[in-house]
């Protein structure tokens, strides 16, 4: 089994799949009275955040795409989380 | 394929955002309706994917390395996890709706059915490019790599997609 982790596909994987069952875990927990925890959501979002970045630079080979193509899809994501985060942070 | 995609992500994006402006003006109504789904199946879901989008990737480096058998072989795992999710999405929303979950119901169910029936739309259309993918690595001697690496790239971008809806519809609170 050890073979397979030295595929840094098969370790961005594993990474992928430890950090959804963390964030599973984290809502879980959190999630038992119906009630805005932004201890729980600052979480989720960010395990969301990196394993999109993870999903984009390793599966869709962007960290070896051309410059505007980076920007482009880094842009996309930064934009998309600062807006997700701030209108959250901001209804509370 | 890269402009259909990006285009794509920014329309979801726009979505995703405005169905946090709906859940923010309401966040009771949104916390207690997110009780009613079933996070299991949406874990499982989520980790089905995120094993389907291996498979292609390493199918994708295959292929590249000249073992076309190779890479038939892992998208056909890769086409087998994927083709699991609607099945499951079955399972999930049946007796949701059965129970009364429909998209009527509230502004949560009908973004909760709106989005991740788009979603699933793409996810039905990635089984059939992973499918043409397929055919042509099993038909041609000389497989294009950019047909098979064009393939691949909407498939992690369902993937994607998928990775931010499960965040906002089952887990954020």
């Amino acid at each position: 089994m050890a073979f397979l982790f030295r595929n840094p596909l098969v370790a961005v994987w594993a990474l992928l799949t430890a950090s959804t069952i963390l964030s599973w875990a984290l809502s879980r927990d959190g999630g038992v009275t119906p009630h805005a925890d932004i201890a729980v959501t600052a979480g989720v979002l960010l395990i969301a955040a990196v394993k999109s970045q993870l999903v984009i630079r390793y599966f869709m080979e962007v960290r070896h795409a051309p410059a505007w193509l980076r920007r482009v899809m880094n842009g996309w994501l930064a934009l998309l989380f600062a807006l997700l985060a701030g209108i959250y942070i901001t209804s509370l | 394929m890269w402009f259909f995609v990006i285009g794509d992500l920014f329309i979801f994006g726009v979505y995703f955002v405005s169905y946090l402006w709906f859940r923010s003006a309401d966040h009771a109504l949104f916390l207690d309706s997110q009780r009613h789904l079933n996070q299991d199946i949406g874990v499982v879901n989520t980790v089905i994917l995120l094993t389907s989008s291996l498979f292609v990737a390493l199918g994708t480096a295959a292929a590249r390395g000249g073992n076309a058998r190779h890479a038939l072989r892992l998208f056909g795992f890769a086409l087998a996890c994927g083709a699991a999710f609607p099945v499951l999405k079955a399972f999930e929303w049946i007796p949701e709706i059965a129970a009364g979950y429909r998209p009527g119901t509230n502004l949560f169910f009908m973004y909760y059915y709106v989005l991740a029936g788009m979603h699933l739309c793409h996810v039905l259309l990635g089984l059939m490019i992973l499918g043409f993918v397929m055919r042509e690595l099993r038909q041609s001697r000389a497989p294009r790599i950019r047909f098979v690496e064009t393939g691949a790239t909407y498939w992690h971008m369902v993937d994607l997609l998928w990775l931010v809806l499960f965040a906002l519809l089952y887990l954020m609170r």
